[in-house]
């Protein structure tokens, strides 16, 4: 959803590592709201000028706004150009209610809260709801929603009336100094609040399913993850977040009107500020806000301000091309050479007090450590790559390269095999698991399964095979939740699963794999696995569901390589983690949808190992293959469909020589 | 009567806004990019119909021959480096973002940000009107209506008669088969932002005839524009157009009827009831044009 | 006409072909038979440059077209029936016709080879400002093909075209492609329909795992064994 991704994806998430320093992280937090607290309670003493004060209290505005555009945009991928909406509402909230009635200043927060994340939920509400270019339409409502309540505001005068509306300096505690000293630290307690909020968000379960909605919508549905629900509770988080957040600007203009609170600008520095930091990370908005507002700065002070928002256009456009992920990830990545070029640089102008301004200095400096940043160097080798081919190697001793065999050979390969192993099913089968009742699927004039019956019981291994353009996939994706019938009743453990929505077929207990493997780019081999026991029908947390991947990343043989990421992976891995992702719901019902394709032999016996072991462990499976051979190695029973309806149903033998299905395969006027 | 007025009125101003949303509808329902630059497309033609009029006496009209080949160039280009790049949907988003805040900045730089308008000595059309029964129709209005229903229409036959038509809407539906029997993906983009660019010149010259100039004019044409987009269904021309009429319409009458400001309100619960009970546009049937 | 030496494909890092060599010779009917995931539709989707090929030689008529994008590869006389059909929906039958002929060398004489289509499926004539999505699959098929037709090819390309059709439908898709035949087109025809393939076939290619396990008339491939073999999985 949010375009190429091409970092390494390890530097965009917390790791194992961060969850264990989260002490620290808080204790380093405090440390640093003190810290900046003490800039304004000791200004005096300190001799800092107010004039830095100044612009730290701009940073800290737009820390919370960019940090709560980035809870929801960032973290889901659903781009938000709406910010300006909760600024208007909560700095109008303020204004009208403090600054014309006389209402506590402090209770108005509290309203423009409520009335944002009403806001937020009637927008959500009715974008996240519908299932085709929810992206795109969700960006186009938040891009009208600010000018539509810009003019309410102006029309009616209980609220502005064109007029604007004075927002007088409320009473403050005399020892925190001057206005500008309550006005920062307030907004220092605002802004430390936001990035308190995101970064508790990113690391609890929410977080996780935003990443996966980021990643990969519909295989997150799929697992469990309850799409809707995250993505309106980011919305409606981040709306609470920005109205404050306007409510502490409405004081700092001191003079609310339309055109400067519900202003386009609001928006695209939010979005800029935290593309250019990072936008999955609650620590990137930081640093696009520092760099940003400290640009602006500089370019106001030499005159160059009309050029502002051309260099912000630019800023934007180049970020979109060079570096979608931010700086963020690039500075994980490197720590040492960017952090230490921007010291070096910094300290190289400053002390011997080149430019005038030490800030342009640290301007300097941030520019020199971004151009560091940036560089990518010519080669590519990343570590995880060795390590995965080492263990790949282990897993597939075939090379690839043969030259061709001939029939003759592939089957003599597969025949030892054919003998030594017939399919012995785990139990016998029992319990109806699923139960299909006329079910037919059209898509317009094509007619892809009619009157399909048919029952399925637990402990079963089911090859479901047949000619292509028989209906297997599309069999599949019914049983999944991911198509609807157009006629039929499909039940699943007692359940009737026409209608429901992947994620609610997931819960009842059916998991599918995908033919192309679809893993969580963003997330670690175990934490794809872990993602499916967090959201699966028993939930766990985040230390429990990592200690159940571990045992299932065994069963498929991918416990060697759970700390990389899937980009590291090649195809067989991936369609292991696949499995083992599956397999982690604690299904009933396991869909494995040609997840052999594209295998070479040694990789594919494997599999078959793989597939025999969860069988053993009591999982019913359904396999859509098309190698025969396979199919007839591993399964108990074998429904032949062609051309959308069953045409054979039994014992893999039997059903392979019912003359009907060789017809079928090899044509339709076959001869002995 | 007044009604009737602001409606007839307000429906042939809506032309205005379906010419607008044309460019933008066409791109993303075939191309899948949503191109935010367009409404940068259409300021800058505005100010350059004022400049060369203002500066060189031109009739405001001719400037057409000098915005559309430029805006043609432009689009084209914006397209092509669209398609080079390779984003995706909501990158595009970002990325036509950013370009359009350039766009806006530099016409503040050359133009300032002061409101800006024809001289009515130098712009023949601006005081006219016709009168049919009691009503009046401003020359710009007609003109606006005028343009805008002929740019579209014709849009819409060669889309529905021409090879480059088809090759346009099989591309939107599925540009592997496609490019299987010829067609160029980006060639034919390249082609398809330089028409949006065209058109895009034609509306600036109709809204410079009719209005004062500021920059942050493109951005009040959002809320509209994209309003006249969804309601009539992404990539479709003749919807977009009724859909405009429909919009210029409604927003006519509430401004009389309940107040001005009033428009926006009935047009955002428009936009909200059509994505909720069809959110493939009020007039559209599927797939594009 | 067709000549592919050694090619490769690739997925990504997964291999789906493997030293692929084949001739097609003009006014010859050459079939690929193998079961699915053979990599049939790999081979043909590489031909028509859908799949770009990175190892390997194709060539038509003399020229190379090995990693030609699509658009172009088609300007050298090649059409292609995908699999699935994949006609497009929301066109009317006309409309999907027409693009047909769109490239450089079909385009003037357009009117007179959709008569020839509509002559050899008149069902498309009486449907032809139908929407082709809401054609029946045969329809369909038959639409896919005339499409192709439309192109004036002198290769026509395949994939599957008995898929999910009833009998009697696939017995008028056949006898279309034998009168394309007779025109001196050259056809490469992929399907999983063996018996079919070798009835209206001079030659024909065995395809298994990715790799071409035999060659040779279809005569002598209806009698060997090892079709049935390798299609069965046996």
């Amino acid at each position: 959803m949010t375009g190429r991704s091409t970092e390494s994806p390890r530097a965009m998430r917390t790791s194992a590592r961060d969850r264990a320093g989260g002490l620290r992280y808080a204790v380093a937090f405090v440390l640093a709201i003190a810290a900046l607290a003490t800039l304004s309670l000791y200004r005096e003493t300190m001799g800092f000028p107010m004039f830095y004060l100044v612009l730290l209290t701009t940073m800290l505005f737009w820390v919370t706004q960019a940090t709560s555009w980035n809870i929801l945009s960032g973290y889901s991928g659903y781009f938000s150009f709406g910010q300006a909406a909760y600024v208007g509402v909560g700095a109008y909230t303020t204004a009208v209610l403090y600054g014309r009635h006389q209402i506590n200043f402090y209770l108005t927060l509290v309203v423009s809260a409520a009335l944002c994340a009403v806001l937020a939920l009637a927008v959500g509400a009715l974008a996240f709801r519908l299932r085709s270019l929810r992206g795109e339409i969700f960006a186009l409502l938040t891009l009208a929603v600010p000018f539509i309540l810009a003019a309410l505001a102006r029309i009616r005068p209980e609220i502005d009336g064109g007029q604007g509306v004075v927002v007088p300096i409320p009473p403050f505690p005399a020892e925190l100094g001057r206005f500008q000293d309550f006005l920062y630290l307030i907004n220092l307690l605002v802004a430390g609040a936001a990035v308190a909020v995101a970064f508790g968000m990113q690391q609890s379960r929410a977080g996780w399913a935003l990443a996966a909605i980021r990643d990969a919508e519909d295989v997150a549905e799929g697992l469990g993850v309850a799409t809707f629900r995250y993505k309106l509770q980011a919305l409606v988080t981040s709306a609470v977040i920005g109205g404050v957040g306007g409510s502490v600007f409405a004081l700092q203009i001191g003079f609310v009107a339309v055109e400067s609170v519900f202003n386009l600008t609001i928006p695209l520095f939010v979005i800029v500020m935290s593309v250019l930091g990072g936008r999955t990370h609650w620590f990137g908005p930081v640093i696009g806000v520092a760099f940003i507002v400290l640009l602006q700065d500089r370019l106001t002070a030499s005159g160059l301000g009309d050029w502002q928002l051309i260099a912000l256009g630019v800023v934007l456009a180049g970020l979109v091309i060079i570096a979608p992920d931010g700086l963020y990830a690039r500075l994980r990545a490197r720590p040492v050479p960017v952090l230490a070029t921007f010291a070096l640089v910094t300290a190289a102008l400053w002390i011997p007090d080149l430019p005038a301004e030490p800030l342009d200095a640290i301007l300097a400096g941030m520019l020199a450590a971004t151009a560091v940043a940036l560089w990518r160097p010519r080669r590519r080798g990343a570590v995880p790559q060795t390590r995965a081919a080492e263990t790949s190697a282990a897993v597939t001793d075939a090379d690839a390269g043969t030259p061709a065999v001939t029939a003759a050979d592939a089957s003599a390969v597969a025949r030892p095999s054919d003998a030594a192993k017939p399919a012995t099913p785990a139990t016998e089968p029992g319990e109806v698991l699923v139960e299909c009742r006329g079910v037919a699927r059209y898509f317009g004039g094509v007619r892809a399964l009619e009157d399909v019956t048919l029952t399925i019981r637990e402990g079963e291994l089911v090859g479901l095979v047949g000619p292509n353009g028989s209906g297997k996939t599309t069999l599949v994706g019914l049983l999944s939740g991911n198509l609807r019938p157009t006629r039929g009743s499909i039940r699943v453990a007692g359940h009737e699963i026409t209608g429901l929505p992947p994620h609610r077929v997931a819960h009842v207990g059916v998991a599918r794999t995908y033919q192309i493997p679809r893993p969580f780019a963003s997330m670690t081999v175990r934490d794809n696995v872990a993602m499916a026991i967090m959201f699966g029908r028993s939930p766990e947390p985040l230390a429990a569901a990592r200690r159940g991947a571990q045992r299932h990343l065994e069963v498929v043989g991918l416990d060697a390589l759970a700390d990389v990421y899937p980009s590291a992976l090649n195809l067989h891995q991936r369609q292991l983690l696949e499995m083992a992702r599956a397999l982690a719901t604690d299904p009933k019902l396991l869909l494995l949808d040609e997840a052999l394709a594209g295998l070479n032999p040694a990789e594919i016996d494997n599999a078959v190992e793989v597939l025999r072991r969860i069988h053993r462990s009591g999982v019913t499976i359904v396999i859509v293959e098309h190698l025969l051979r396979v199919v007839n190695q591993l399964a108990t029973r074998i429904i032949v469909l062609d051309r959308g309806t069953c045409l054979a149903d039994g014992d893999p033998r039997a059903v392979m020589s019912d003359p009907a299905v060789i017809q079928a395969y090899l044509g339709k006027r076959a001869h002995a | 009567m007044i009604t009737l007025q602001a409606a007839l009125a307000g429906a042939l101003i809506g032309g205005l806004y379906a010419l607008m949303a044309a460019g933008v509808s066409v791109t993303w329902g075939v191309l899948r990019i949503i191109n935010l630059a367009h409404f940068g497309m259409i300021l800058l033609s505005a100010y350059l119909t004022f400049q060369l009029v203002t500066s060189w006496g031109m009739d405001p009209i001719l400037t057409l021959v000098v915005t559309v080949p430029g805006m043609f160039v432009l689009g084209g280009a914006i397209q092509w480096a669209y398609d080079r790049l390779g984003i995706s949907e909501l990158n595009s988003l970002l990325l036509s973002f950013g370009l359009l805040i350039l766009m806006v900045q530099a016409v503040s730089i050359v133009w300032s940000a002061d409101f800006q308008r024809m001289h009515e000595s130098a712009n023949p059309y601006a005081t006219g009107s016709v009168t049919v029964g009691g009503l009046v129709f401003p020359i710009t209005t007609l003109l606006a209506f005028g343009f805008a229903v002929s740019l579209i229409a014709g849009a819409h036959v060669a889309l529905q008669r021409t090879f480059l038509g088809r090759a346009l809407r099989a591309c939107a539906e599925d540009p592997a088969v496609a490019a299987a029997f010829g067609i160029d993906h980006r060639r034919i983009g390249t082609l398809l932002g330089a028409a949006a660019g065209a058109t895009a010149a034609v509306a600036g010259m109709l809204f410079a005839l009719a209005n004062a100039l500021t920059p942050a004019s493109a951005f009040e044409w959002f809320g509209t524009v994209f309003a006249v987009v969804i309601l009539g269904g992404i990539g479709h021309l003749v919807g977009t157009l009724a859909a405009g009429v429909l919009v210029g319409m409604v927003s006519g009458v509430v401004s009389v009827v309940l107040s001005p400001a009033a428009a926006p309100f009935v047009l955002f619960s428009a936009i909200v009831l059509a994505l909720l009970l069809r959110p493939q546009g009020l007039f559209a049937t599927r797939g594009a044009a | 006409m067709l000549e592919i030496r050694d090619l490769d494909a690739f997925y990504g890092d997964a291999q789906a072909l493997w030293n692929v060599s084949l001739d097609v010779h003009s006014g010859e009917t050459v079939s690929i038979i193998g079961t699915n995931g053979a990599g049939k539709t790999t081979l043909v989707n590489s031909i028509a440059g859908i799949h770009r090929s990175r190892r390997g030689r194709i060539a038509i008529d003399g020229v190379d077209v090995t990693g030609v994008p699509a658009h172009r590869v088609c300007e050298h006389g090649v059409a292609i029936v995908p699999e699935g059909r994949r006609v497009f929906p929301h066109m009317s039958v006309y409309d999907n016709l027409c693009l047909g002929a769109y490239r450089a060398g079909a385009r003037p004489s357009y009117r007179d080879t959709l008569n020839e289509v509509y002559e050899l499926f008149p069902r498309l004539a009486q449907r032809r400002d139908q929407r082709a999505g809401s054609l029946s699959g045969g329809e369909q098929q038959m639409l896919a093909i005339g499409r192709a037709m439309m192109a004036r090819p002198r290769l026509l390309l395949l994939d599957e075209p008995s898929l999910g059709l009833a009998p009697v439908m696939v017995d008028a898709v056949f006898e279309a492609i034998e009168a394309i035949s007779a025109r001196d087109v050259a056809v490469l025809l992929v399907e999983q329909d063996v018996e079919r393939a070798l009835d209206i076939s001079s030659r024909a290619y065995l395809l298994a795992e990715g790799r071409v396990v035999a060659g040779d008339t279809a005569e002598a491939l209806r009698r060997s064994d090892e079709v049935r073999r390798s299609v069965l999985g046996l």
